[in-house]
C-alpha cells in the first residue's frame, strides 16, 4: 500500500492545521518583540488563530470527512467537539493576561495551542494509531505547561502529571495494542465484528483502553491526581485541562463506545464504567467539601461534572450523546468563567486561590462576585443557568434508558455538591465580620473580566436556547 | 407583553434594578420596592387566567415556558403580592437595599412558581425561590448554620422533585400539565413519581420530621421576609399537592393518604405543643405554623370536597395572618430589641395600635368566628369527620384548642401585665407600619366573612377519593 495524501485529507485536518501555524506566528511575532512586554500579541494571535480555526471547522459541519484512510473524521460528531476545545482553548488562552508580572507567554501560549491540536485530533480520530498520536500531542504539551511557573508546586504538579499520565497512556497503548491483535486491524469501525464477542483479547484490549481513557477523563479510581496536579499548575493550564483533556478524552470514549462495539458486548463492557461513573459522582462531590483552595475544589468538581455527562452516554442513545454534548458545553463555559474570575482576583503568583480571599468579595467586587455566584450556581445545578437544564435532560435520557440507579446517584451527588458551591457563595457575600481588607487586590483585567462576563451570558442564554446539535449521531462512524 | 410575563419579570427586573442606587440608600429603595410591588399585585389581578406560552424544549419531553393562573394560583399569586407590598412597605433593616432587591427576586421567583402551567418550569422556579431566601440568611441570620440548614434541605426537596419531574415528562410525554384537566399518571411508576414531589412538598410546607430548618430560618430572617416565606413560600408546597399531586395523580395521592394523614397529626399536635413551651416569639409563630399546615396536609390526604375547599380558604388564612404577626413580632422586636417573652410585658398601655393589630392576627390565627382561621379550620374539621375520620377529627379539634392557648399566652405576654420598668418605650405605630399591616388585617376579616370566591375557585380542580377501605 502507497501512502498518498490527498488534498482532501489535509482539508479534513484544516483546522488543526491552522491552530499549528498560529502556534508558529506567535514565536515568529515574539522575536521581533524585543525587550518589550508583548503578551498582549502574543494572546490575541493565538485567539486570532482559533477563531479562524473554529469558523473553518465550523463551515466543515454536516459534510462528512473521511481522511487519512479512516483513521480521521469530522464533520458531524468531531466538529462540535472540535469546536468545544477551541472554546476551552480561547477561555484559556485569555487567563495568560493575568500571569505573573514580566514573563513573556509566547512559548506557553504556542505550546498550549499545540496541546489543543492534539486534543481535536482525539476528537476526529477514528482509529487507533490517531488516537494515540492525539493523546500524545495533547499531554506532550501539557507536561511542559504545568512545569511553566518558576514555583515548586508546579515542577511537582509536572512530574505527577507526567508520571501518572504516562501509566495511563500506557494502558491505553497495550488496550490498542491488544486490540489490534484481535482484529488485525487498527480501524476502529473494525471492531464492530460480532464474532470479536468470543475473543478474550478483544476483552482485555478493550478493557485497557477503556483503562486509559477513564484515567485521562480522571474518573473514580484513577482521579487521585488531578486535585494535585491542578492546585500545582498555572491557572491558565489548569482552565484548560479542565476543560480541553476532558472534551478530547470523552470524544474518544463516545466514539469507542457508540461506533466500535460489536452488538451484545456494549452492555456488559460498559457497566464497569457506568458504576465508575456513578462513585465519582459521589466521591468527587464528597471531595469538595473539604477543599480550602478554589483550584482544588473545582479539580474535585470537575471529577463530578464529568461523570454526570458519561452518565448521559450510558444506553447508547443519540439523545443521550446530543445530551451529553450539551452539558459538556454548558460545564466548558461555567468552569472557563469560573477560572477567569480567579484568575482576576488571584495575585501575580496565584496566592488568590484559596478560598478566603474570596472572603467579602461582594464588596469589593460586586461584578466579579455576581459572575462567579452564576458559574456555582451553574456548576449545582441550579436555575436559571445551563448546568440545571443539563442536568434536567441527563436525567430524564438516564430514566428513560432504564438507568434509574445511575440518575438516583446524580441526585445524591448533586445534594452533597450543593454545599461546597454554596460555601464560596456563602464566602463572597457574607457581611465580613472581622477587618479582612482587600488590600490584595488585582487591578482590573480586561481580557479575563470579559471572557468571565461572556461565560456568564452564555452559561444563562443556553437555558432559554437549547442548542443541542441534532444531525451528529450519523456522522459519529 | 402579556399582563402575567409582566408580573413576573417586573420584581426580577426591578430588584435587579435597585442594585444601581448607591449602597448605602435608605431613602429610595423601600418606596420604589413597595410601588413595584404594588403594581406587581395589580398586574396579578389584572391578568386573570389569561395565559401565555413561548415553547422550550421538544426533546426529550415537550416543555414550554407557559404562564398563567389557575384558579387557586391566581389567589396564591395575589396573597404574594399583597404580602411583599406590605412586608416592603415599613421594612427598616441594615443595607436596605440589598433586602427589599431580595425581597422583589423572592417575589418574582414565587409568581413565577405560583403561575407556572408547566411542571419543568415550576421546578425551575422552586430551586430558584430558595436562592434569595439563602442570600438573605447568608446576609442577615445570626448563624451562619441556619443558611445551610434552610438550603440543604429545600435543595434536597427541589432534586426529589427534579427526578420526578424528568420521569414524569419521559412517562407521560410532555410536562406542559399544570392545570390542564384529563391529565392522570397511571402506571407502575406513578406512587414513585409521586413519591418524588411529595418530599420536596413536605419539605417545604414543612411537615414533622423535616421540619427542622423551619424554626431558626423563621426566626433567623428578618421579619418583612420571614412573612413572605411563612406566610406564601410555605403554601408553595401545599400548592402543589392541590396542583399536581390532586389533579394528575389522584391514585397515588389516595395510596399515600394514610401516611399523609398520620404525619399531618403529628406535625398539627406536634406544632402545638412545642409552641406552648417556646419562649422566642417568632419560634411561637413559627411552631404555630408547623402545626396549622399540618391540617392543610391531613385536608389533602382527606381529599374530599370540603376538606379542600377548607383547605384552599385555611391557605389563604394562614398566609394573611403568618404575614401580619411576624410582621408586627418584627415591630416589636425593633422597639424592645428582643424576642424572649419572658423579657417582654405590658407593652399595650403604651402601643395600643400596636396591641390592636396583634389581637386580631392572633384572634384570626386561635380560629375566631367572623375571621379567616375560623372558615377554613370549620370546612376540614367537617371534611374530616364527613369520611368517617372520627378520630383525627378529634385530635385535629383538640390541637386548634391547643392554639387559642399559645396564641393568648403570646399575645399576653407580650401586650398584658404590668408594664415592665427594664423595658423602653417606645412610640406607637407609625402611619406607615399601620397601613403596612391594615390591608392584611382587612383582608383576614374579608375572607373570613365572605370566603365564597375562594370556594368557587377550588372547585375546579376538587377530585374525589372518597374514604380508605
Amino acid at each position: 500500500m502507497t501512502l498518498s495524501f490527498t488534498s482532501a485529507d489535509w482539508n479534513a485536518i484544516g483546522p488543526v492545521e491552522i491552530l499549528a501555524a498560529a502556534g508558529l506566528a506567535v514565536l515568529l511575532a515574539d522575536l521581533f518583540a524585543g525587550r518589550h512586554q508583548w503578551r498582549y500579541v502574543s494572546i490575541v494571535i493565538g485567539l486570532l488563530g482559533v477563531s479562524i480555526a473554529a469558523v473553518v471547522a465550523g463551515r466543515q459541519f454536516g459534510h462528512d470527512y473521511d481522511a487519512f484512510f479512516g483513521g480521521f473524521m469530522t464533520g458531524g460528531f468531531a466538529t462540535v467537539f472540535e469546536e468545544i476545545v477551541l472554546i476551552g482553548t480561547a477561555g484559556s488562552l485569555l487567563l495568560y493576561s493575568t500571569i505573573g508580572s514580566a514573563s513573556r507567554v509566547a512559548g506557553t501560549v504556542a505550546i498550549m495551542l499545540w496541546s489543543a491540536c492534539g486534543a481535536m485530533l482525539m476528537a476526529g480520530a477514528a482509529n487507533l494509531i490517531a488516537i494515540f498520536l492525539g493523546l500524545e500531542l495533547l499531554s506532550l504539551g501539557l507536561y511542559a505547561l504545568c512545569a511553566a511557573v518558576d514555583r515548586k508546586t508546579a515542577r511537582e504538579s509536572a512530574l505527577k502529571y507526567l508520571i501518572l499520565s504516562s501509566t495511563a497512556t500506557a494502558f491505553l497503548l497495550f488496550g490498542a495494542a491488544l486490540l489490534f491483535g484481535a482484529t488485525g486491524s487498527v480501524v476502529l469501525a473494525d471492531l464492530l465484528n460480532p464474532s470479536l464477542a468470543a475473543s478474550p483479547l478483544f476483552w482485555m484490549g478493550a478493557g485497557m483502553f477503556l483503562i486509559g481513557l477513564v484515567f485521562k477523563l480522571s474518573l473514580v479510581p484513577f482521579h487521585t491526581w488531578t486535585p494535585d496536579v491542578f492546585e500545582g499548575a498555572p491557572l491558565p493550564v489548569t482552565a484548560f485541562m479542565s476543560v480541553v483533556t476532558k472534551a478530547g478524552a470523552l470524544a474518544v470514549f463516545a466514539r469507542f463506545t457508540y461506533s466500535a462495539l460489536p452488538a451484545g458486548v456494549a452492555a456488559k463492557l460498559l457497566l464497569p464504567v457506568w458504576i465508575v461513573a456513578a462513585i465519582s459522582m459521589i466521591v468527587g462531590n464528597v471531595g469538595m467539601l473539604a477543599q480550602s483552595d478554589l483550584k482544588r475544589l473545582l479539580a474535585y468538581s470537575g471529577i463530578a461534572q464529568i461523570g454526570y455527562i458519561v452518565v448521559a452516554l450510558a444506553g447508547g442513545t443519540s439523545l443521550g450523546l446530543r445530551y451529553a454534548i450539551y452539558y459538556l458545553t454548558a460545564y466548558a463555559f461555567m468552569n472557563l468563567g469560573a477560572f477567569a474570575v480567579a484568575a482576576s482576583i488571584s495575585g501575580p503568583n496565584e496566592e488568590g486561590s484559596q478560598l478566603s480571599s474570596y472572603r467579602g468579595l461582594a464588596r469589593r467586587r460586586p461584578w466579579l462576585a455576581a459572575a462567579m455566584t452564576i458559574f456555582l450556581l451553574a456548576l449545582s445545578g441550579l436555575p436559571p443557568t445551563a448546568g440545571f437544564l443539563g442536568k434536567i435532560l441527563i436525567l430524564s435520557v438516564t430514566v428513560a434508558n432504564g438507568y434509574i440507579w445511575l440518575a438516583a446517584a446524580l441526585i445524591a451527588g448533586t445534594a452533597i455538591s450543593l454545599y461546597a458551591y454554596a460555601k464560596v457563595i456563602r464566602a463572597m457575600y457574607a457581611p465580613e465580620e472581622g477587618q479582612h481588607e482587600g488590600g490584595d487586590l488585582r487591578p482590573f483585567v480586561p481580557l479575563a473580566w470579559a471572557g468571565a462576563a461572556l461565560c456568564a451570558v452564555v452559561v444563562i442564554a443556553m437555558t432559554f436556547y437549547p442548542l443541542t446539535p441534532s444531525n451528529v449521531l450519523p456522522l459519529v462512524r | 407583553m402579556p399582563l402575567v410575563l409582566v408580573s413576573i419579570l417586573l420584581p426580577l427586573a426591578a430588584g435587579a434594578l435597585l442594585l444601581v442606587l448607591p449602597r448605602g440608600d435608605r431613602a429610595l429603595s423601600r418606596p420604589i420596592g413597595t410601588v413595584v410591588a404594588a403594581i406587581t399585585f395589580a398586574t396579578v389581578w389584572a391578568a386573570g387566567t389569561a395565559d401565555w406560552s413561548f415553547h422550550w424544549l421538544s426533546r426529550p419531553f415537550v416543555s414550554a415556558f407557559h404562564f398563567g393562573a389557575t384558579p387557586i394560583s391566581f389567589w396564591l399569586a395575589l396573597l404574594l403580592a399583597l404580602c411583599t407590598t406590605c412586608a416592603i412597605a415599613a421594612c427598616r433593616v441594615e443595607r436596605l437595599r440589598d433586602f427589599v432587591a431580595l425581597l422583589l427576586a423572592l417575589e418574582g421567583t414565587m409568581l413565577g412558581l405560583f403561575l407556572s402551567r408547566d411542571l419543568l418550569v415550576f421546578a425551575l422556579f422552586w430551586d430558584l425561590m430558595l436562592v434569595p431566601v439563602f442570600f438573605a440568611l447568608v446576609g442577615w441570620a445570626e448563624h451562619p448554620a441556619t443558611a445551610w440548614r434552610y438550603f440543604i434541605y429545600n435543595f434536597a426537596g427541589g432534586l426529589t422533585l427534579l427526578l420526578a419531574t424528568a420521569a414524569f415528562g419521559v412517562i407521560y410525554g410532555s410536562t406542559d400539565v399544570i392545570g390542564l384537566p384529563g391529565v392522570a399518571l397511571v402506571g407502575g411508576w406513578a406512587p414513585w413519581i409521586f413519591a418524588g414531589f411529595a418530599f420536596a412538598f413536605l419539605v417545604k410546607t414543612p411537615v414533622w420530621p423535616l421540619h427542622t430548618w423551619m424554626p431558626p430560618t423563621y426566626a433567623g430572617l428578618p421579619s418583612p421576609m420571614t412573612a413572605v416565606v411563612s406566610g406564601v413560600q410555605s403554601k408553595a408546597g401545599l400548592y402543589g399537592f392541590l396542583a399536581i399531586a390532586t389533579a394528575i395523580m389522584p391514585a397515588a395521592l389516595y395510596r399515600y393518604a394514610a401516611p399523609l394523614i398520620v404525619l399531618g397529626l403529628i406535625s398539627l399536635v406536634y406544632g402545638a405543643l412545642i409552641a406552648l413551651v417556646q419562649d422566642d416569639v417568632k419560634r411561637i409563630v413559627a411552631y404555630s405554623s408547623l402545626s396549622h399546615l399540618g391540617l392543610i396536609v391531613l385536608a389533602i390526604a382527606i381529599g374530599n370536597r370540603l376538606a379542600l375547599d377548607g383547605a384552599l380558604v385555611y391557605i389563604v388564612a394562614h398566609g394573611l395572618f403568618s404575614a401580619v404577626l411576624f410582621l408586627l413580632l418584627g415591630y416589636v422586636e425593633e422597639r424592645e430589641e428582643t424576642r424572649a417573652l419572658p423579657r417582654l410585658g405590658g407593652l399595650g398601655w403604651s402601643n395600643p395600635r400596636l396591641s390592636g393589630a396583634l389581637c386580631i392576627a392572633a384572634l384570626a390565627a386561635l380560629g375566631l368566628p367572623g375571621l379567616a382561621g375560623f372558615a377554613g379550620e370549620l370546612l376540614i374539621l367537617i371534611g374530616v369527620y364527613q369520611n368517617g375520620y372520627v378520630w383525627p377529627a378529634i385530635v385535629a379539634l383538640v390541637a386548634i384548642v391547643l392554639a387559642s392557648a399559645y396564641m393568648l399566652r403570646l399575645y399576653q405576654g407580650i401586650m398584658n401585665g404590668p408594664q415592665r420598668k427594664d423595658l423602653p418605650v417606645r412610640s406607637d405605630l407609625t402611619w406607615i407600619e399601620g397601613l403596612a399591616v391594615a390591608p392584611l388585617l382587612a383582608a383576614l376579616v374579608l375572607v373570613g366573612v365572605y370566603p365564597k370566591p375562594l370556594l368557587d375557585s377550588s372547585a375546579v380542580t376538587t377530585v374525589q377519593s372518597g374514604p380508605l377501605p
